[in-house]
């Protein structure tokens, strides 16, 4: 996030794009909230009439994976009435005439036919989000996971800059971030890219340094990202360490997974509960939750904040931390980490993002921050205060590209794929909960009531869900939340994987998965299947 | 459909008589407002419609909140919410409710209630129904019957055999003279519109000063200077800005502005449409209590009749029915249920001058003073203030109780108890109490006779001219059984909201029946009611907790003989 | 803007939207709420904060009401001390006279105590109903206790805008209500509790599982910490029976800070308050694992699990290369689990293949 989570409550605009907020961040979902009873407007744009969508000014119900054109058609709208901030594309930008000639084509009108979104909300949307200064942008996995999701984030950001929304208050671009800890991991270098702070592994500089901070030969290549490195599993990939992560119910087309885990000939699983991947473990080390342990998360505000150990972890389980320092040890790397506060000191040694941030000054200021540079700095609010960082903003033109696989005569439904409030990722952590468990104790399917009918389905039914890759079973809810044509399903129920129907087909640059748009389809179960069950 | 069945005439053009939503639709930003009107985040553009909506499907039941929600885009806890807080909606199946205020059990409503339950009718007791004068009313539906006894009950055996037939009550001075009365009840009514276009010629400044000369205080109760009122929301930076009729009247004893609405509706929509051009209002509202179906079919039958001639320029008129919550006649209380929401009053200030409908600037105003606007608008502020004896104007008192013709009659404003009385045609029996002005200025011994029944002089004798609906009791009446009729109708009226009241009436009530049951703890039972009245006087967000405990505080000053062990 | 007004006769500055609360709080004057949430519009309805002011004929409400300039305000006088008595009298005569045990203090009769409120003005049997059941696992509600301030409404559709909850019926009767009295598990309830936390008197209050109960006079220890679910950051306290678990210790409820303090301001959602029977479950690993030729696994020693761990992944290294190795890290684990995750992969088998799933 470009902004803090305080700041938007201030807000008088809120564009919500591939964020079921209520759901997957309710808390953030709450300021938003807030600034709604304070007079904001608020904009979503969603396939699904989301929770949020009740309390929008509009619901822009797009088709799933049309992102481009409709943000494209609102940058045609804004540059064509002459509502950009033409003073802050002169100072802080690049790049903003190639932008204005590749949206020359994209009117509303044609946004509307590829959209659905009528052409006047579209325009209504452009001129709000374009006139109100305290304007934010809040999106998550609903516009990165697709094959085209780095196209949808450069389309989102060309907004932002050419309306000059960047580097004040209430505004900028802000992705919701799906883990506790998903902005702490990356910034502390658990990337195949970058070392701890953005520090890229191929940046001589950066190579040297880290060669003498840590005393040993680094690699200088990219390493493959999760990804690519999930698709090479069993043929370059031959050895695993998975350290709190269930991949074999997270990761997208498992049945291929599946297959390469097969050829792997060594995996170690560090977690705190038996999963699917530990089928395929050959040791098994028990973790210690977070209740258990020391250290910090940073959250998508990039503010890094305490975790504090509660209680003892049950029978041998130990801190995750202390188990890799044994492994390290094991192979002739003693680091003599006496406690977590010491691991964050060495990270922000060579890391001048963080530098300024120890355990003491979050335990004193309850929470930091970065960037960070000094211990007397008082961490920052909101990023590209008075410019951008790193010289200018980069406007990147896209074109509009349709989804890897969309629905044909046989797969006639457009599958997405989400979270829900009631569970958590492959909720080996809810689904021990009664209370969660009792509210969604099982998989369903989200189905139009048109669509529902074409196939005889009626609510509650049992169904099977299929693509091209696989078949799950799952209780039908008939709702007119999903738009004709489409259907959804929840990511978070074992046995019955949602990722045994996902494409893998990745982004070009991020390879993050298509998790957000498959062609499937929906059949009612054969009575003697039924009755056998 | 917004109201119970029309009386509109065959032929005649009907208005569109719902809220407008597109004036709803771009309300309120409540960074504005430290006490919001919106109390829902839901931003239904029908939520205006929830009680019309929850009163067409049936009324409470469960399932039909459910229904309401989705047809209004409200929350459906919020829909169970309104239809729990409104009598007529969270009781459907009653088909006959008996008036237990305090005239109608003089006249034996506690017999008719008997009758009704021996004849297996769905019935209850309900707060007054404003139908004071013709003893005991019912309400069948929505219909107030006038004179129902156990004896004519019994007779007809059944609800439907009462029959519905349209009634009005006794009036004076009738015929009565133009030029001494602002209202002049007997005179047919008149729909050629020539004070409004007098109003026209006098301009918005020159009819607010002909009301500032006037010396018009308003009717529904607290004797507020209209013309400051008016002043205050033409003055608004504001340009939306409303009127509305309070025409919710319910407190016990009053029924003035029932006979206002049967008699003169012209005189009340000509008032409102000269009130709206003069504080520059394009809209106004008529908030009719529910159990008002007579009137309201006269009232809609005159919008048409304006409707169709023009005479009234381009205002539109707009009818709510209230669904039976006395409280609503709170005027911050009746803001709140005409947008559909549970009737609780609102924190004042802002008042409604400023934030009123919608947060809008709103004048708001009781039938009878909108009712006075037309004749001094003809006749002028002056002509209307030497009307009056010690305060300015005629007015409308409403007498019920043990007098010879219970009725409502306009006369100058400060007659005493005598004079009203001689005009109804004498006491019945010998005077021992009286109640000037409803149930919320308590009870005056006879030795007031001869005050002036004004603003001024009551409230200086601790009671309050109120609405000026007199209750007289003789020497007969049960007085305990009086006063605790009046403890409990405040207490089945309380909207629940602030502690003093909702506890504070309930409270007195249960000390007031262990005070009349056990002799023994008599004087311990009521040793803390002066300190719960003072409290509840202090502490109580509107004026129904600050008056409830009036009833049995002034009973006690007043009569402490009844009270003694 | 800042603009002053006299405060029990002392000039004090105020800026422009500051309620008189805001105001007499910030000077340090003492006035109680019970119906007030810095997160929730003022609702003037407990009618314990009221205030005198000069030129106003009642009493306002300190929250409900702005500041403005030159106003004459006064926070304790003879008359506001006899309200706040007669108040508090009336709304114990309202109140269960002795108190179920619950784990939050009950505000109203500390209150109650501290001003000097009567207790001896009579009871009253509650005519509030309750629901009839409510299958919902974690919130219960005690009509008996319940003082109609409103706070658990006003948060359920100011805050967290999902309206589960509702001021139903009126008079002595009006109580809080679903739709229908249904459970809050077949209403739009998205059972965040906040109603639990905002309730001053316990009528809300924590249906905890069995398995955390726990004595509300028994000592826990609070650990504050930031939750482990999504990416928001919530702080949370983790109240923890020491005793439980053989001395292990056991968190056995989850509370939010005081609103203002952190980035979630008081609040938390159902995973963050709840969900939490996971981390005793016994579905926990517990021991080291080591796979046997047959397939089974072993339980094992940690010296003996590192060394086959670390034996492993060095004999796929030395035959594939270090670019063999795939090192999977945690957006779920902390900072400093990552970096040491990272720096394995790097510093001691020599590949930059480190990542998580971290598609945003």
């Amino acid at each position: 996030m470009t902004n803090s989570i305080g700041e938007i409550r201030d807000a008088d605009f809120l564009f919500v794009i591939g964020s079921n907020t209520t759901e997957a961040h309710p808390i953030i979902a709450m300021e938003m909230k807030r600034a709604i009873g304070s007079g904001a407007t608020l904009v979503v744009a969603d396939p699904r009439s989301i929770w949020l969508s009740q309390l929008a000014d509009k619901h822009l119900q797009l088709r799933p994976g049309t992102d481009v054109w409709l943000l494209n058609a609102m940058a045609h709208v804004i540059i064509g009435e002459g509502l950009v901030d033409q003073a802050f594309i002169d100072a802080h930008t690049e790049g903003y005439e190639a932008v204005a000639e590749a949206v020359r084509d994209y009117t509303p009108e044609r946004a509307e036919e590829v959209t659905g979104i009528p052409a006047e909300d579209i325009i209504w949307t452009a001129r709000r989000y374009a006139t109100t200064e305290k304007a934010g942008i809040y999106y998550t996995l609903g516009i990165t996971e697709h094959s085209h999701g780095t196209d949808n984030v450069y389309a989102l950001a060309n907004l932002v800059l050419m309306t000059g929304h960047l580097g004040k208050p209430s505004s900028g671009m802000n992705p919701l971030r799906g883990q506790n800890n998903v902005q702490g991991a990356n910034d502390a270098g658990a990337t195949p890219i970058f070392l701890p702070g953005y520090q890229r592994v191929d940046d001589p500089e950066v190579h040297a340094k880290y060669e003498k901070s840590w005393g040993v030969p680094l690699s200088p290549v990219p390493g493959m990202n999760l990804n690519v490195m999930m698709k090479a599993v069993g043929k370059e990939i031959l050895g695993l360490y998975v350290m709190g992560e269930d991949i074999l119910l997270s990761e997208p087309n498992v049945s291929r997974l599946e297959e390469g885990m097969n050829k792997i000939e060594f995996l170690v699983l560090q977690d705190a509960f038996m999963n699917e991947t530990a089928r395929f473990a050959d040791v098994i080390l028990p973790a210690a939750i977070f209740a258990e342990k020391d250290g910090t998360f940073t959250n998508s505000e990039r503010r890094v904040q305490r975790v504090r150990k509660a209680v003892e972890p049950p029978g041998m389980a130990r801190p995750d931390w202390e188990i890799v320092c044994d492994l390290a040890k094991a192979v002739g790397h003693d680091w003599k980490f006496e406690n977590t506060a010491q691991v964050y000191a060495e990270m922000v040694r060579d890391a001048p993002k963080f530098a300024g941030i120890s355990h003491e000054r979050v335990d004193s200021e309850g929470g930091l921050q970065w960037p960070c540079p000094a211990p007397d700095h008082p961490g920052t609010k909101f990023l590209h205060e008075g410019g951008v960082l790193r010289g200018k903003g980069q406007f990147q033109a896209v074109q509009y590209r349709p989804s890897e696989e969309l629905p044909d005569h046989e797969y006639t439904l457009v599958l997405s794929t989400g979270r829900t409030l009631y569970h958590y990722n492959a909720a080996t952590q809810t689904r021990r909960e009664s209370g969660l468990a009792a509210k969604q104790p099982r998989m369903f399917v989200q189905i139009h009531p048109w669509d529902a009918k074409q196939r005889g389905i009626t609510n509650g039914e049992r169904v099977e869900v299929y693509s091209r890759r696989g078949t799950i079973t799952a209780d039908a809810v008939v709702t007119k939340e999903v738009r004709r044509g489409c259907i959804w399903i929840p990511l978070h129920f074992a046995e019955a994987r949602a990722n045994l129907l996902t494409n893998d087909a990745g982004d070009a640059v991020t390879q993050t998965a298509e998790y957000k748009v498959c062609a499937a389809e929906v059949r009612k179960i054969p009575e003697q299947v039924l009755s056998a069950e | 459909m917004a109201g119970p069945a029309t009386g509109v005439p065959s032929g005649a053009r009907i208005p569109d008589l719902r809220l407008r939503t597109d004036l709803v639709s771009g309300f309120l930003r409540r960074r504005d407002c430290v006490v919001p009107s919106c109390r829902s985040m839901f931003r239904s553009k029908k939520r205006h419609e929830l009680p019309d909506a929850l009163r067409e499907i049936g009324g409470l039941a469960d399932g039909r909140s459910k229904q309401a929600a989705e047809r209004t885009g409200v929350p459906e806890a919020e829909a169970y919410g309104v239809a729990t807080f409104y009598h007529l909606l969270a009781r459907p199946d009653v088909s006959l409710r008996v008036c237990t205020g305090l005239s109608c059990r003089m006249a034996g409503a506690d017999a008719v209630l008997e009758t009704a339950q021996a004849l297996g009718i769905s019935s209850e007791g309900c707060s007054c129904l404003a139908a004071c004068d013709v003893p005991p009313a019912v309400l069948a539906g929505r219909r107030v019957l006038p004179r129902v006894t156990a004896t004519t009950l019994k007779q007809a055996g059944s609800v439907a055999a009462l029959g519905s037939a349209e009634w009005k009550g006794a009036i004076g001075p009738d015929p009565g003279d133009a030029a001494s009365l602002a209202l002049h009840l007997a005179a047919p009514p008149d729909f050629s519109g020539r004070a409004f276009a007098a109003a026209q010629q006098l301009g918005a400044d020159g009819v607010i000063a002909a009301i500032e000369t006037s010396g018009l205080q308003g009717r529904g109760g607290a004797g507020f200077p209209a013309h400051i009122k008016w002043k205050g929301v033409a003055s608004q930076a504001e340009k939306v800005r409303y009127v509305v009729l309070n025409a919710d009247e319910g407190e016990p004893g009053t029924f003035k502005d029932r006979e206002v609405l049967l008699r003169r509706p012209d005189l009340v929509l000509e008032g409102m449409a000269i009130a709206a051009a003069a504080v520059g209002a394009s809209d106004v509202y008529l908030y009719l209590r529910g159990e008002f179906e007579i009137p309201w079919g006269i009232v809609e039958a005159a919008i048409a009749q304006f409707t169709a001639s023009g005479v009234l320029g381009d205002v539109r008129f707009h009818m709510h029915a209230g669904n039976g919550a006395y409280i609503c006649g709170e005027e911050t209380a009746l803001l709140e249920a005409l947008e559909g929401k549970r009737g609780m009053p609102r924190l004042k200030p802002p008042f409604p001058t400023e934030f009123g409908l919608w947060g809008k600037p709103t004048l708001m105003h009781n039938v009878e003073t909108i009712g006075c606007v037309p004749a001094i608008v003809l006749r002028g502020g002056e002509w209307f203030k030497q009307l009056g004896k010690t305060e300015a104007g005629s007015k409308l008192y409403c007498i019920s109780g043990d007098v010879q013709r219970p009725g409502t009659y306009e006369l100058p404003l400060g007659v005493c108890l005598d004079e009203l009385v001689e005009a109804a045609g004498g006491y019945v029996g010998e005077l021992r109490a009286f109640s000037p002005g409803g149930a919320s200025s308590g009870f005056l011994p006879a030795s007031e006779r001869t005050r002036p029944l004004d603003f001024r002089a009551l409230a200086d004798a601790g009671s309050m001219l109120g609405s000026a609906g007199v209750v007289v009791l003789n020497t007969s009446a049960d007085l305990k059984r009086a006063v605790f009729d009046q403890l409990r109708f405040f207490e089945d009226e309380s909207c629940g909201q602030c502690a003093p009241c909702r506890i504070g009436t309930r409270y007195l009530r249960e000390q007031f029946i262990k005070h009349q049951d056990a002799p023994d703890v008599r004087v311990e039972a009521l040793r803390h009611a002066a300190e719960v009245a003072w409290e509840m006087n202090e502490g109580s967000i509107c004026g129904l907790g600050q008056a409830a405990p009036l009833p049995l505080t002034s009973a006690m000053q007043h009569f402490p003989e009844e009270f003694e062990a | 803007m800042t603009d002053s007004l006299e405060l029990d006769g002392k000039r004090v500055s105020f800026s422009a939207g500051e309620t008189l609360l805001e105001v007499a709080r910030r000077h340090g004057k003492e006035i109680p709420t019970l119906c007030h949430d810095p997160r929730l519009k003022p609702a003037g309805a407990c009618r314990t904060c009221l205030v005198e002011v000069n030129g106003f004929r009642r009493m306002p409400p300190a929250c409900a009401t702005r500041a403005t300039a030159d106003m004459q305000v006064t926070t304790n006088s003879e008359r506001i001390q006899r309200h706040r008595q007669g108040l508090l009298s009336l709304y114990l005569t309202d109140h269960p006279e002795t108190q179920p045990e619950r784990l939050s203090k009950n505000q109203l009769v500390e209150m109650a105590e501290r001003y000097g409120a009567a207790g001896d003005w009579g009871s009253m049997a509650s005519e509030r109903a309750g629901r009839r059941e409510d299958r919902n696992p974690y919130v219960h509600f005690e009509p008996d206790l319940c003082i109609l301030c409103a706070r658990c409404t006003r948060y359920c559709d100011e805050v967290e805008a999902v309206n589960a909850i509702t001021l139903a019926h009126r008079g002595a009767k009006t109580t809080i209500a679903t739709v229908d009295q249904a459970s809050l598990m077949d209403t739009s309830c998205e059972l965040c509790g906040g109603c639990i936390d905002v309730c001053p008197t316990g009528a809300m209050t924590e249906k905890l599982p069995l398995t955390r109960q726990v004595k509300p006079s028994k000592h826990l220890k609070v650990v504050r910490s930031t939750c482990n679910y999504c990416g928001v950051g919530c702080q949370l306290d983790l109240n923890v029976d020491t005793s439980a678990n053989e001395g292990r210790g056991k968190v056995v409820r989850v509370t939010s800070p005081e609103t203002g303090t952190t980035t979630n301001d008081g609040n938390l959602c159902v995973k963050g308050r709840f969900a939490y029977d996971f981390v005793d479950h016994p579905d926990r690993l517990t021991v080291p694992l080591i796979r046997q030729p047959d397939g089974s696994f072993k339980e094992a020693s940690w010296e003996e699990a590192i060394r086959v761990a670390a034996d492993g992944l060095s004999r796929v290294k030395s035959r594939h290369g270090a670019d063999a190795l795939g090192f999977v890290s945690s957006s779920r684990c902390t900072m400093e689990d990552n970096y040491v995750v990272q720096k394995l992969s790097r510093a001691a088998f020599g590949t930059n293949n480190c990542h998580q799933c971290a598609a945003t």
